[in-house]
């Protein structure tokens, strides 16, 4: 396939398909139309693959006249809704990107001609792949979905055909934005998933639909103002040059004209990734229908915000900025740890499923950051590992949410009890995607594992300063204490949920579940893909990690560490020497995780009894109720002091006064801001010096 | 052992066989050391309590029992909590990475967690609850040894540990150390931290998220257990690995003060362990992580 027609399947195909799609009533043909998207977009990503890194440049100059003007379009679509919908956040946000961008382009009259246009290299194809495979599931499991959401909502006017639209318009935009190397495009595909996010949060029409679209879309907004200031300040000071990503990331540039864009762009990052204090956004977008939380938090929207801080890693890297490169990473590494420490707790203090996913994205969309700010290889790879498991992980999470959705209708924990006997299928695997969060031999902590060494084997010859060194060590020590106490948290609320799954009352009927296979197959393939991705381990890492990692850390230096991968074992390897250690030709392995036989040891422990235990139905018996059963059947059923039989009830352990959002957001918010307006103002000073 | 010797044929069957050697011998040291506690916690409280051998008795006992449960997957994650205890000290005896001890560690104390809720029971989800508020408190406390071990040692690997060139841990990381004492005896759910399950029955707990275990399933759980105590005082050993007598003595010694801890503190609330553990056992990890960074000077 030529390179033309992969990257018009990439980008513009789901934009031809969305206007089909659109324009179909019919729900068959349409939901055919949305599985020929899915596959076609599938086997084009796998194409690019096979491929591998390419340059390409659309012929013609028509696109970046176009992309302009669409952009200024959806600036004026902003401004009427911020009418409509009489908010003046909306209007502020976006006149602070209207009112630049005018002046860029109509006072400096900017010229922008950037070669090539995309890049497409082993990073932007890991990411195509993510958004590719798993954005494509995500939209055929919606064609189910939505007709029964609108069926349970008794909905007159049927808006299926609208949400398509946006869905599958996303996974163009996501796509452009991974591809894209010129910053103005890059931007402009930034600036239509805000867009695509707004139209489907605020799918449903009630007015907390409306209200969370309109903060999501506000707070997104910021970020796109600081990505037009960092365009404008770039090309004030490097001409159209600098707007290209490739010569961003190689270097070249001088520490004053780049650190001041940098920063800001990493903020703009931040802010799409729901970093503290801007998580408020992508709780809000929980309101939307499931298959729109599962897009935004998988494979588009959030990870975009990801993309761009791990993209630009190498620009900011020490040996790009020297000693001043440290210190921008480790104020990035230590807004993520942060986040992902106040995401964490937080989790423990949420009663509904959803919101523990959401606060679970914003905590490892912390740590992926965190782990790019470190920025180094090991850290670099624990960031793509961490992108590419949790998409798969938070996909199937969120879709089997789903699907308990319609089985229980109802959001909440404290619902799903016993869910193990009235629905043991979708148990499985929702209790398989939870494990794979955050337990051993699972490739999510597989990268948290590779993230905490990362973390801790900083090496860095810029630390010879002796008055900035002090600083580095203390904020390096305590990233390790946010990673480690954040790590914690993680543990206790994906327990607690799960347990709440599993508790049963025996002799109560198991009947397995009737499912749509619009819901199970794609259920099933992402299943399939914890577990393929996990124990391939190996050539996942030499074939898309690897590879992408390359790309994400070109150029930087002081490699302290690296990582092999060998069959079924990972191991972190010294690449320093230990001069008068024993070991062969001075190398030591600084850790090691032999995946297969972690496997192994997890079908042991869990598969095994699983098959073998059984127990007979005159073994079971009632709980322990001080001996006030109402007999030896009923089981929830006990005798109270009046002697009336009570149903039994257990309510979750939710620790609202100590982690609850109204114990904890307003701290964790000015810490937020705090450190943000240090990082910014740091960088600014040193650029003013 | 050095790096060649851990690779070498022989060395690794020697190695096979000491650890499977230690698989067996951990349970019975293990089911000693607690009837050793029993024996003098009895003696402590001016009684005059059982044999030694007790705990094996009533191991042998429980085996014996009528197998009753409330629901097969409560079973399964026992059977889990079990095996991932073995795991962990299955990697602790070859010298594995210390985080992954930590992490498979904490697996198994989330099965253990998961068992108790697996069952509409009150008492064994008030465990279960607890027991996880407990991870929260010593599963960081856990992941900083690891980290500081990496910083001193060079490597999370634990075999460097006992290489001749390492000083004893115990002289850089005594601040780790005492925090350490705090984790195991939480770990250990003894007084005053005895909040998810205790040995005595308590009246709001019951026997918290054992209380639907019994008979022979019960037995795993003290199995289960005695793996844990070797274990825990495996890594005190790794504090003075060489001569490794005096690790072992100062685990013993640790060992005694536990059930000397025991006996002379009440029961506190959970919220109290968070705040100790959090503020005076952070702390001092942080500051013990920190004082080996510059110590290392260059990273």
């Amino acid at each position: 396939m030529s390179h033309d027609m992969m990257m018009a399947i990439a980008i513009l195909l789901p934009v031809v398909a969305a206007i089909l799609v659109y324009l179909i009533p019919d729900y068959r043909t349409r939901g055919g139309l949305v599985i020929l998207t899915a596959v076609i977009l599938i086997l084009n990503s796998l194409a690019q693959l096979r491929q591998g890194p390419f340059n390409y440049t659309p012929a013609g100059t028509g696109w970046g006249e176009a992309i302009k003007w669409i952009d200024f379009l959806m600036l004026f679509f902003f401004i009427y809704a911020a009418v409509a919908r009489r908010s003046l956040l909306i209007l502020i946000f976006t006149l602070t990107q209207l009112f630049p961008l005018l002046y860029w382009e109509f006072v400096l009259r900017a010229h922008v001609e950037v070669e090539p246009a995309f890049m497409v290299d082993h990073l932007s194809i890991v990411m195509t792949l993510i958004i590719s495979i798993i954005g494509s599931l995500i939209c055929v499991f919606g064609v189910k979905y939505i007709t029964d959401h609108e069926h349970h909502l008794n909905r007159q006017k049927s808006r299926q055909s609208t949400f398509h639209f946006w869905m599958i318009i996303f996974l163009g935009a996501m796509n452009g934005l991974v591809f894209a190397n010129n910053l103005y495009w890059l931007y402009f595909f930034w600036e239509v998933t805000t867009l695509c996010s707004y139209m489907l949060i605020g799918h449903d029409l009630t007015k907390e639909a409306l209200a969370n679209a309109t903060r999501a879309y506000w707070m997104n907004s910021i970020g796109g103002t600081t990505f037009v200031f960092a365009i404008i300040y770039l090309y004030a000071n490097g001409g159209s040059e600098a707007l290209s990503l490739q010569k961003l990331i190689a270097g070249g540039h001088s520490a004053e004209i780049i650190l001041l864009p940098l920063a800001l762009l990493c903020f703009t990052g931040f802010t799409k990734a729901a970093q503290m204090p801007f998580q408020s956004w992508l709780l809000g977008a929980m309101v939307a229908p499931t298959p729109v939380s599962a897009l935004l938090h998988s494979s588009t929207m959030v990870k975009a915000g990801v993309y761009l801080v791990v993209r630009l890693a190498p620009a900011f890297s020490p040996s790009n900025l020297g000693q001043l490169g440290t210190l921008f990473g480790e104020l990035v590494a230590l807004c993520g740890s942060f986040t992902f420490l106040g995401a964490s707790l937080l989790a423990i203090s949420q009663t509904t499923g959803k919101r523990v996913l959401a606060y679970s994205t914003i905590a490892n969309l912390g740590l992926i950051i965190a782990c790019a700010g470190i920025n180094t290889p090991l850290s670099i790879a624990a960031a793509i590992l961490l992108i590419i498991f949790h998409a798969i992980s938070k996909a199937m999470l969120f879709l089997s949410a789903g699907t308990i959705e319609h089985i229980i209708w109802s959001r909440e924990i404290d619902d799903m009890e016993a869910l193990a006997e009235k629905a043991p299928l979708t148990t499985l695997i929702t209790g398989i995607g939870i494990l794979s969060m955050f337990l051993p031999p699972f490739g999510m902590l597989l990268s948290k594992w590779m993230a905490i060494e990362a973390a801790t084997s900083v090496s860095n010859a810029a630390m010879s300063n002796r008055f900035l060194a002090p600083f580095l060590i203390a904020m390096l020590v305590i990233i390790a204490g946010l990673f480690v106490v954040a790590s914690a948290a993680t543990v206790v609320f994906w327990s607690k949920w799960l347990g709440r799954l599993l508790e049963v009352v025996p002799r109560i009927e198991r009947r397995y579940e009737k499912v749509s296979p619009g819901y199970f197959v794609p259920l099933w393939i992402l299943l399939v893909g914890i577990f393929a991705f996990g124990l391939l381990i190996s050539p996942v890492y030499h074939n898309f990690v690897q590879l992408a990692v390359n790309n994400a850390s070109q150029g930087i230096a002081n490699v302290s560490s690296q990582v092999l991968t060998d069959g079924g074992f990972v191991t972190i390897e010294s690449v320093r020497s230990f001069p008068g250690a024993p070991y062969s030709a001075g190398i030591m392995p600084l850790g090691f995780y032999p995946v297969w036989i972690l496997f192994v040891l997890l079908a042991m422990a869990l598969a095994v009894p699983f098959f073998i235990v059984s127990v007979k139905q005159k073994e079971l018996r009632p709980v322990y109720l001080c001996g006030e059963n109402c007999g030896d059947v009923d089981t929830e059923c006990y005798m109270t002091a009046a002697e009336q039989k009570t149903k039994m009830t257990i309510g979750g352990l939710y620790l609202q006064k100590l982690f609850g959002e109204a114990a904890l957001n307003p701290t964790m918010n000015l810490i937020a801001i705090s450190l943000l307006i240090i990082f910014i103002g740091i960088i600014l000073g040193v650029t003013l010096r | 052992m050095s790096m060649d010797s851990q690779y070498s044929m022989t060395g690794q069957i020697l190695n096979i066989i000491l650890v499977v050697g230690a698989l067996i011998v951990a349970p019975l040291l293990g089911g000693f050391l607690s009837g050793v506690d029993r024996v003098l916690t009895a003696r402590f409280q001016g009684r005059k309590g059982p044999p030694v051998w007790q705990p094996f008795y009533d191991f042998l006992k429980l085996l014996g029992k009528e197998r009753i449960a409330t629901s097969k997957m409560q079973l399964i994650w026992m059977y889990a909590y079990l095996m991932l205890m073995v795991t962990s000290l299955l990697f602790l005896l070859l010298r594995q990475d210390m985080l992954l001890i930590v992490f498979i560690l904490g697996f198994a104390g989330v099965c253990l967690a998961l068992g108790g809720f697996s069952t509409k029971s009150p008492f064994s989800h008030f465990g279960a609850n607890r027991e996880l508020l407990q991870m929260l408190a010593y599963e960081p406390i856990l992941l900083l040894l690891a980290i500081a071990m990496f910083v001193n040692n060079g490597t999370f690997m634990v075999w460097r540990i006992f290489e001749k060139d390492v000083p004893p841990l115990l002289i850089s990381m005594w601040p780790i150390f005492i925090a350490f004492l705090i984790i195991i005896t939480i770990k250990l759910r003894k007084s005053p931290f005895d909040f998810a399950t205790s040995h005595h029955a308590h009246q709001e707990l019951v026997k918290g998220l054992t209380t639907e275990y019994s008979g022979p399933f019960y037995a795993l759980f003290q199995l289960a257990e005695w793996y844990e105590l070797v274990l825990l005082l495996g890594i005190v050993t790794l504090f003075w690995a060489h001569p490794i007598w005096i690790g072992i003595v100062i685990a013993l010694v640790v060992f005694l003060l536990e059930i000397v801890i025991d006996n002379i503190s009440a029961r506190m609330t959970v919220g109290w362990m968070l705040k100790l553990t959090w503020a005076l056992g952070l702390f001092l990890c942080i500051s013990n992580i920190a004082y080996l960074y510059f110590k290392r000077g260059v990273f």
